[in-house]
């Protein structure tokens, strides 16, 4: 497990990567077509908080979890990454962020460890062997990680996964329906991979239909409904983040 | 951050390590653009010298129909699990990204013709080793730019539902400039004519990689965005 106080030595190791201590999104809105996926959505994630985005299907939130991947860009509105706005910065960004959805974005034909070693190529990351070696131990993936992803349970698949997701470890984590499939025991393992997560001041947005894991895990719950914020979050009294309509 | 020939050279590499494990997208390809072959000689053959007039013809149809094929095949990685996604998501270079699965693309078709070319000689009595240094040269930029556009293309229609559809519809027209040139070009190459009287066409086709290349590192970023 990462130890407390190793953000600094891994945020020095992405090189001219960007830091931020929040994202902050305003009047948010997305319109595909006809249709408007997002119609002006306030949020702010903070960091050590994990802020459930709650809501129906179709209510916007896979669309703000992709804008906030920096996978498509807003029609109005602003993003900022701390002071950056995300609109100047794409690639300085995207190198601090990771994504854990449902599937995995692990190529089916190479192993696990084929796969972590491309994305860490891909990210950039000068200590290719040691971040790999790390997450191998955290998220104990040793005993097959040299199989073939095809192979793979589900549970053996999303752990890997979440390894791809932090091998370079992220600053923003984003997690869409990731308990989607997956056993109590695998989506315990999971909510305590986040806790850990939380625990080294990551930011975490979580978007799920599993209420029982948003209860575990969220301190602040924003609800979404036909693209808007309907509901502000309870935030606990500490809790540095926000949401409004 | 990782820059364009770096990503490029990571996932060319990447698409060509999963091909050696599986031959998918080669040997699927291979077979079909043979079995054009073989069934074109079957059915226009009369004599020698007709058959020598419709090799150019049936060699860049059955290579056109096992590109398009190649290509789905190639892009249905990137489909499979959301790894374009995971691609799109790291810093790394999108023009990186384009450039690295048509140089992917292109591997598996050149080997693809390598065998085409020798069975369609076989069968249209095509005398090979005076015509191989020309028809290397028109075949290679011929491919260069059906897999320029080709990428790109794929790229767009990868999450699309009818997308082979959408690809062949869309591919052909475009790519048609490149297959006339290589087809009259290869006409001129079998019929006797060295790589100079050749030139022209050679010219068309480098122009149409030269576009076509330039085009997707351009377009492929702004076309992945949303």
């Amino acid at each position: 497990m990462t130890r407390p106080g190793e953000r600094t030595t891994l945020a020095r190791d992405v090189g001219d990567a960007l830091d931020f201590d929040a994202v902050t999104a305003r009047g948010l809105v997305k319109v595909y077509g006809p249709t408007r996926a997002l119609a002006g959505v306030d949020v702010t994630l903070a960091a050590g908080r994990v802020t459930a985005i709650e809501g129906p299907n179709g209510s916007g939130k896979s669309t703000l979890l992709a804008l906030l991947a920096l996978l498509a860009r807003p029609t109005r509105g602003t993003l900022r990454f701390g002071t950056h706005d995300a609109a100047h910065a794409g690639p300085s960004l995207r190198a601090r962020i990771g994504v854990l959805a449902h599937a995995a974005m692990l190529y089916p034909d190479l192993t696990g460890r084929e796969n972590l070693s491309l994305f860490a190529d891909l990210y950039g990351l000068g200590d290719r062997g040691a971040r790999i070696g790390a997450v191998l131990e955290r998220f104990e993936i040793g005993a097959f990680v040299e199989r073939p992803v095809r192979t793979y349970s589900r549970g053996q698949l999303q752990r890997v996964a979440l390894a791809r997701a932090l091998v370079h470890a992220p600053r923003l984590l984003l997690l869409d329906e990731p308990s989607t499939g997956l056993d109590a025991p695998a989506t315990e393992r999971l909510a305590r991979a986040v806790d850990a997560e939380r625990a080294r001041g990551t930011i975490v947005a979580l978007v799920t239909h599993d209420a029982p894991l948003a209860e575990r895990l969220a301190d602040v719950r924003v609800r979404l409904e036909r693209g808007r914020v309907v509901a502000a979050p309870a935030a606990p009294s500490a809790a540095p983040s926000e949401a409004s309509a | 951050m990782i820059g364009t020939l770096r990503t490029a050279r990571l996932v060319a590499a990447k698409d060509l390590r999963i091909e050696a494990r599986t031959g998918e997208v080669v040997i699927s390809t291979a077979f079909f653009g043979a079995l054009v072959a073989i069934l074109a000689s079957l059915s226009f053959y009369l004599d020698d010298a007709t058959a020598r007039r419709l090799a150019p013809g049936v060699l860049w149809v059955s290579i056109a129909f096992a590109g398009v094929l190649a290509m789905g095949r190639s892009w249905a990685r990137e489909r499979e699990h959301e790894v374009l996604r995971g691609l799109l998501l790291t810093p790394a270079s999108r023009a990186g990204v384009y450039l690295g699965k048509a140089l992917g693309a292109l591997a598996f078709l050149l080997v693809v013709e390598a065998l085409l070319v020798p069975l369609t000689a076989l069968f249209f009595h095509v005398s090979l080793p005076p015509v191989l240094g020309p028809l290397a040269a028109l075949l290679v930029l011929g491919t260069i730019g059906f897999v320029a556009a080709g990428t790109l293309f794929s790229a767009m229609t990868v999450r699309t539902r009818a997308r082979e559809l959408v690809l062949s519809v869309v591919l052909f027209p475009l790519i048609s400039p490149a297959l006339l040139a290589g087809v009259v070009a290869t006409r001129e190459v079998f019929g006797g004519a060295g790589l100079t009287e050749t030139l022209g066409w050679i010219r068309i086709l480098a122009a149409f990689d030269l576009v076509f290349v330039a085009g997707g590192v351009l377009l492929f970023e702004p076309l992945m965005a949303d």
